[in-house]
């Protein structure tokens, strides 16, 4: 299969062909699969490396390890929790499967949406490559550090006070917790090899985030096609519509907050500060791609909350930025 | 028209058991194709070669054990709607995955270029300023880029400091959005990431009726010298009045990073 895949892939064009050029595609659509492939491409080495650290969490290190050994009080333990990307940089795709085996391997919810919507922005890429990008010039780089940190935190802080929080997971994942809460006992699994556990949670979590990738990817892509840029651009120099304008670029943008850094310097001079700090804040965390990855854990109303809330703290943070600093 | 229980079953085992390690073997395919044929710039930056590359590889050892698994694997049950919903998705991958593996990988176009407008970001750092000074010092303005010209263009718009300059630029052809009947620009797109950030930038060239000799998204060489444009519409107050434009191939790699 793997072979046949391949053959197929060196069978076909390897360019576009000129003489073949009544074959070619219409420039849109060539370039909606082109935008969609580079998100893909671009993110999946990320994914696997979250599986993999996944299954690292929930396979290879005894059961609950990690849970236990942070701190009892809700709040400091959050906050360590928040800091967990420093140690796992798989940038916001990878965060997903990672955020997933945290929940399998004892989290509860509120952490987990913690640890989400902390990593992307708290871990060393991110703050090595904002530096490099902005250096301590008009505090962004502190701006982003705090923000995220305290968007996750209160984020988590709301979630932790919902009566129920098995109701914001889909059916089908909080099921699957269920599950990974009896396996540590589950004498069957413990005869099976670590490898071929590994080999099925590779299969499993494959099965549910590649589909969402695909597919926000495409909507990415389709939307980035069709809506044009100019509208947003034109928004730059007022304190207010900056930082919403921004807010929206980066909803439909959708780069990696590794490298986002190095995206949005280039509008630098069209944007006030407040505006970048809040494409910072709220791209790395919210955006099309992401929601669709999302999606495969939490219900759509939980996160349209979600959104709601970052959305509004990091358009705070933003007007802060503008017109405090 | 509703799954029976049969099919019901066999789609939800399709798409729990293999649909993951499927399109995860059409990326990791996709990715050292690209990478081995060269063409990976097409779509990320060179700083993720490795480590796409890296991973593809161990993304192929699991996509290998996930085909090689023979224990039973049990699926969840669900009703016909949401099984209805799972097949149209199925297809929807289907598609979008064979598309992955058979179309030709291509640059963007022009119609992103057009949609992201050209010059409205993807420049503005210093470093590209310091290069193009350095690059000027020299006296070789045939060594500007794109890239340097237009970080140039935004310093300064005095005609006088452009008079004893010619410049020579490859990029592609893409109408300006004010006068695209006497103005084009020579334009390249700048990654920082994946294509998907792509910003383009361009500098402009003054040739009345230029569409009878050439076509949106060709690549061009431009030889000339900056001017004030003659288009009173024009986007850019200069403009290169050109001496020689060749049409070339598409260079190896055609963003600028």
């Amino acid at each position: 299969m793997v072979l046949a895949v391949f053959v197929v892939r060196a069978m076909s064009p390897a360019f576009v062909d000129e003489q073949l050029s009544d074959f070619s595609l219409p420039d849109r659509v060539q370039d909606t699969l082109t935008l969609a492939i580079s998100v893909i491409i671009e993110s999946v080495p990320f994914v696997f490396l979250g599986i993999l650290l996944s299954a690292v969490v929930q396979v290879w290190l005894p059961h609950g390890v990690l849970a236990r050994h942070l701190p009892r009080n809700p709040i400091l333990r959050r906050a360590s929790i928040s800091l967990l990307g420093m140690f796992f940089p798989v940038c916001e795709c990878g965060n997903v499967p990672l955020a997933r085996g945290f929940m399998v391997g004892g989290f509860t919810v509120s952490e987990s949406i913690t640890f989400l919507l902390a990593a992307p922005i708290l871990n060393p890429i991110t703050i090595i490559t904002t530096h490099q990008a902005f250096g301590w010039d008009g505090h962004i780089l502190v701006a982003r550090l705090l923000g995220g940190f305290l968007i996750a935190n209160v984020v988590g802080w709301l979630f932790s006070k919902h009566p129920n929080p098995q109701s914001l997971l889909t059916s089908r994942f909080a099921a699957a917790c269920m599950l990974g809460s009896t396996s540590g006992h589950d004498h069957a699994h413990n005869r099976e090899s670590r490898f071929s556990r590994t080999t099925e949670i590779f299969i499993r979590e494959t099965s549910v985030i590649m589909p969402a990738l695909f597919i926000g990817s495409a909507v990415a892509a389709l939307t980035q096609v069709f809506v044009p840029r100019s509208v947003l651009l034109a928004l730059g120099s007022n304190p207010v519509w900056s930082v919403l304008a921004m807010m929206a670029l980066a909803f439909i943008v959708a780069v990696c907050s590794n490298v986002d850094a190095f995206f949005v310097l280039s509008f630098g001079s069209t944007f006030l500060p407040g505006g970048i700090v809040a494409f910072l804040v709220f791209g790395a965390l919210i955006d099309v791609k992401m929601l669709a990855l999302m999606r495969t854990t939490f219900t759509s109303r939980t996160l349209l909350q979600i959104t709601v809330v970052v959305g509004l703290m990091s358009a705070a943070l933003g007007l802060l930025v503008n017109y405090v600093a | 028209m509703l799954p029976d229980r049969k099919t019901n079953a066999a789609l939800r085992y399709w798409a729990e058991r293999w649909q993951g390690v499927l399109l995860s073997l059409v990326v990791v395919v996709a990715t050292l194709w690209l990478g081995l044929s060269g063409q990976l710039g097409l779509y990320i930056h060179p700083r993720y070669f490795v480590f796409t590359m890296a991973m593809a590889v161990i993304g192929l050892v699991l996509v290998a054990a996930g085909f090689a698994r023979r224990r039973t694997f049990e699926v969840e049950r669900t009703g016909p709607v949401e099984t209805t919903l799972t097949g149209v998705g199925v297809v929807l991958l289907l598609v979008m995955g064979v598309a992955m593996v058979i179309v030709p990988p291509t640059t963007l176009s022009s119609a992103t270029a057009t949609q992201r407008e050209v010059n409205s970001g993807g420049l503005g750092t210093d470093d590209d300023a310091e290069q193009a000074a350095t690059l000027i010092g020299t006296g070789d303005f045939e060594q500007l880029s794109v890239r340097e010209w237009v970080s140039l263009l935004a310093q300064s718009s005095d005609p006088a400091f452009y008079s004893d300059k010619t410049a020579q630029v490859i990029g592609f052809v893409t109408p300006d959005a004010q006068d695209p009947e006497n103005v084009f620009y020579v334009a390249r797109f700048v990654v920082t990431c994946c294509a998907v950030d792509a910003q383009p930038i361009g500098v402009p060239v003054y040739l009345s009726g230029w569409q009878a000799e050439y076509e949106v998204d060709d690549w061009v060489q431009v030889t000339g010298r900056f001017d004030l444009s003659v288009s009173a519409a024009a986007s850019d107050p200069l403009a290169i009045t050109p001496v020689e434009i060749l049409v070339v191939d598409q260079p190896n790699d055609p963003y600028v990073y």
